[in-house]
């Protein structure tokens, strides 16, 4: 590794334990994500010409609060003038870091608030937890730089008008918003995970990030089945990344890609993540979805997948988490299983769902099923109005392939 | 997700059919539109195209590429501008495309079109 990339590495490491402890002792989250960014950017500089001070974290605190102070002092004027507003954000100043907490997850948790809309939350989450420069987040996203900060300054906006405060959530509310942290998560994780268009490269990070930062919210709340299925989905979805897309771009189905593209060592350490967690915890959706990736991936080829186990796991799902993509994919199973026939009738269901009505999914399930059993016209049909259902181009080729192929 | 917002019309019916005062209010609307859509971080990227009627269409002619003018050059509803916006879906697009046809609707301008962007939705 680089001396660059190791400086990188720990900057974004420190990055959401200093700004959490700053807006723990100040409040003031925007002006403390100012003063961290400046940091940030100073130590990087510096650091690569000088080299890592001893104290890498006291010298970003350092450097940090000096800016804050800076702000607050030319600031300071019409500060006295509101002083209303400084004594709003006493009550935050006296917290004392509960024991044993890293200020990271309070921090997660912030961005993650449920009054801060979708977007907001993802690119908060990956500026100030991730500490990813707005630059980086705006190509991940393919918005213009300006979009991206626009957003991002609108979302602290909305955290300080709406006088959120920096304390982790009280029990009673901390299941519903540790669900929204882990959604978060998941949708910067396929975010990156679907790449279609735009410089792939950046996208590909993004899983990469998505994973650093379920990898640190395990380490910090090792005990929730959710947090740990969360992370080993992710593992066992990322490791077919490479497989699943030819060098032209083309979507490469999941029983065609060649295993020996897998990542062995992401397999393992999610298998044996969620081996570890199953059974010992309440179960949940992202357990049980990381626990059929599992079956998927530990599968010598696709003919040899485990479709009975799989089928099971889905039923489950579907008790735990009932919904028409759950339904879906059983039915997937269940023609694996049973034969295409089964797979086509439990589709047949899904025909009136409302919910199902602006996906091609329903389309491209019920081609391949009538495909395989046997129905070329029918299944060319199907594929065609999948093709025209999608906005995502590489599935748009497939589809259409797919469609060529049965002419 | 993305979308485009595209606007139909002509500035030559526009010119003949509306007072100066509308016009004046149109370009206002369209710029606070625009900072509206800048400040909440929606705005991707925003143009106003040159009148349809000069318009070239390049077109295949004994094999080779050649460019006249037209034939859309008459066209009242050729694509006179769009908005691409990055919004947290459908409703959020179409409430957008609603305030631009509240507005240039009663003037008589054609509907406004709303179209995904080509991207990969989450895989489910």
């Amino acid at each position: 590794m680089s001396a660059a990339a190791g400086i990188e590495d720990l900057l974004r490491e420190l990055a959401p334990r200093v700004l959490g402890t700053l807006v723990r002792r100040h409040g003031q989250f925007d002006a403390c994500e100012d003063a961290v960014q400046e940091a940030l950017l100073a130590a990087a500089l510096q650091w690569a010409k000088e080299g890592i001070p001893d104290t890498p974290r006291a010298w970003l605190m350092t450097v940090a609060s000096r800016r804050l102070v800076d702000e607050w002092r030319t600031e300071s004027a019409r500060r006295r003038r509101e002083a209303t507003d400084a004594a709003l954000e006493l009550p935050t100043q006296a917290q004392p870091t509960p024991a044993g907490q890293d200020d990271t997850l309070t921090l997660l948790f912030l961005c993650c608030h449920p009054s801060l809309s979708l977007p907001s939350q993802l690119a908060l989450t990956l500026r100030a937890v991730g500490g990813l420069t707005t630059a980086e987040i705006a190509n991940a996203f393919l918005v213009p730089e300006a979009t991206m900060a626009q957003r991002i300054s609108r979302a602290k906006q909305s955290i300080k008008s709406s006088g959120l405060r920096f304390n982790f959530p009280p029990e009673p509310e901390r299941a519903d918003r540790l669900r929204v942290v882990l959604h978060v998560l998941y949708l910067v994780f396929n975010e990156g995970y679907t790449t279609s268009s735009g410089p792939r490269l950046q996208r590909a990070d993004l899983t990469t990030e998505a994973i650093r930062l379920a990898r640190i919210l395990y380490q910090l709340m090792p005990d929730q089945g959710e947090v740990a299925g969360l992370l080993a989905l992710m593992l066992l979805t990322d490791a077919r990344r490479a497989a699943r897309m030819t060098a032209t771009g083309s979507l490469v189905p999941l029983a065609d890609q060649q295993r020996e593209l897998w990542s062995s060592a992401q397999i393992a350490e999610g298998v044996a993540l969620i081996t570890r967690t199953l059974g010992k915890v309440p179960i949940g959706p992202y357990q049980l979805q990381a626990a059929i990736a599992a079956v998927h991936d530990e599968a010598p080829s696709g003919d040899a997948t485990d479709w009975p186990q799989i089928l099971a796991l889905y039923e489950v799902l579907e008790r735990v988490s009932p919904g028409p993509v759950v339904t879906l994919n059983r039915a997937v199973a269940l023609a694996m299983v049973n034969g295409p026939r089964a797979g086509l009738a439990l589709l047949g269901t899904l025909d009136t769902d409302e919910r199902m009505a602006h996906t091609h999914r329903l389309e491209a399930v019920r081609a391949h099923l009538l495909e395989r059993a046997g129905d070329a016209v029918a299944a060319r049909a199907a594929y065609q109005r999948a093709a025209r259902m999608t906005a995502s181009a590489p599935e748009q080729r497939y589809l259409a392939l797919r469609a060529a192929r049965l002419a | 997700m993305k979308y485009m917002i595209m606007m139909f019309g002509s500035q030559a019916t526009m010119m003949e059919n509306q007072t100066k005062e509308w016009i004046v209010e149109m370009i206002d609307f369209m710029h606070t539109l625009n900072d509206d859509l800048t400040k909440s971080g929606e705005l991707v990227g925003a143009e106003g195209l040159a009148d349809g009627s000069q318009a070239k269409t390049v077109s295949l002619k004994n094999g080779i590429p050649v460019a006249t003018d037209g034939p859309y050059a008459e066209s009242k509803e050729s694509l006179i501008g769009y908005w691409m916006v990055d919004v947290d879906g459908e409703a959020r697009a179409i409430e957008i495309a609603s305030r631009v046809v509240a507005f240039i609707g009663p003037a008589g301008a054609p509907p406004v079109e709303v179209r995904q962007v080509m991207a990969a939705p989450p895989e489910v």
